[in-house]
C-alpha cells in the first residue's frame, strides 16, 4: 500500500467533499487503500454526508464500483449518506453500462454539487419535521 | 496460426497486475489498434479479464499463473487471457443487482469488446475488438 493519500477530506457546511487524488487513476492495484482511506473516514464521523469528487479521476474500474457501494452502505449505517460528482464522460458511461446510474445520486462539478447536495438534505430535514407534526396532530 | 504480438505470464497476485496492464495497453497503442488518448476502454477490458483470471479462475491462488496473449487476425486483435480454474460462459452471466458487489467485470468487457467468448479446450477468455472502435467515447453502442 502507498504511503501517499489517496482521498483528501474537506468540510463545506454540512457536507464532507472527499476529493480523490489517484494520479488520475482508481483500479484494482490501488483500490484497497481508496476504500480503506474512505471506510475508516466514514466510520470515525457518525452522520457523514460525504460528497465523492472524482474530478481528478480520469480512469476506475469494475472493482472500484464494488467499493463505492460498501461505502455508501457505510455511510448510511452510519446515519448519514453519499454522493457522487465530476465523473468524466468515460466514468460516467461505467456507471450508465453497469446501472448504477440508478443506485447512486450523481452531480456535475464540485461546487454545485454542494449546492444541491445541501439543498437535498434541507428538504429531508423539513419533510421529517412535517411528518413529526402530522403524527402529533 | 499467426505469432502473438504480445505474451506475457504473472502469477494470480494484484500485485503482478500492474506492470502487466501497462504493457499490454502500450502495445496495444504501439501497434495501432487503440489511439493513444483513447485508452479508456481497452484498459478496463484488461483489467477486468485479468482480474477475473486472478480471483475467480485462479482464486487468488499465487501459485497458478495467468497468462494474456494478443494476436493480430485480419481486422481483429484477439485477446487470450488463461487461467487454470474451472472456466466459465460469459454469455450467461447477467448484470447483478443493484445491491450486488461483484459481478460487473465480464458484463462491461462483453459492452464494450466485438465479441467475447470461453475457450473451455484453452482454459482462456477469448475477447476480439477491432482497430480503434472500442467503445470509442461511449459512442460505437448507442
Amino acid at each position: 500500500m502507498s504511503d501517499a493519500r489517496l482521498v483528501a477530506f474537506t468540510e463545506r457546511g454540512v457536507i464532507t467533499i472527499g476529493t480523490i487524488q489517484a494520479g488520475s487513476v482508481l483500479d484494482a492495484v490501488n483500490v484497497t487503500q481508496f476504500g480503506k482511506e474512505v471506510l475508516d473516514f466514514v466510520n470515525t464521523h457518525a452522520g457523514v454526508n460525504l460528497l465523492l469528487d472524482f474530478h481528478s479521476v480520469e480512469y476506475l474500474s469494475s472493482a472500484v464500483l464494488t467499493e463505492l457501494l460498501r461505502i455508501n452502505q457505510a455511510c448510511k449505517d452510519a446515519g448519514g449518506g453519499l454522493r457522487l460528482c465530476a465523473l468524466n464522460s468515460d466514468i460516467s458511461k461505467v456507471f450508465e453500462i453497469t446501472n448504477l446510474d440508478k443506485m447512486f445520486v450523481i452531480y456535475g462539478a464540485v461546487d454545485e454539487a454542494v449546492m444541491r447536495y445541501a439543498r437535498s438534505l434541507a428538504i429531508q430535514a423539513e419533510e421529517q419535521a412535517w411528518s413529526h407534526v402530522r403524527k402529533d396532530t | 496460426m499467426t505469432k502473438p504480438f504480445f505474451v506475457r505470464e504473472l502469477r494470480s497476485s494484484m500485485d503482478a497486475l500492474g506492470d502487466t496492464l501497462k504493457s499490454a495497453l502500450a502495445a496495444l497503442v504501439e501497434r495501432g489498434w487503440v489511439e493513444s488518448g483513447h485508452t479508456f476502454y481497452a484498459q478496463l477490458c484488461l483489467e477486468e479479464a485479468l482480474v477475473n483470471a486472478i480471483t475467480h479462475g485462479n482464486q487468488c491462488n499465487e501459485c497458478l499463473k495467468v497468462r494474456i496473449e494478443m494476436t493480430e487476425e485480419g481486422e481483429y486483435c484477439l485477446i487470450r487471457v488463461y487461467d487454470q480454474g474451472a472456466g466459465f460462459t460469459p454469455e450467461r452471466v447477467a448484470l447483478p443487482n443493484l445491491e450486488q458487489l461483484n459481478g460487473r467485470g465480464v458484463c462491461l468487457i462483453r459492452y464494450c469488446m466485438d465479441e467475447v467468448s470461453y475457450n473451455h479446450e484453452e482454459n482462456c477468455l477469448e475477447m476480439k475488438m477491432r482497430r480503434n472502435t472500442l467503445c470509442k467515447g461511449g459512442a460505437r453502442h448507442e
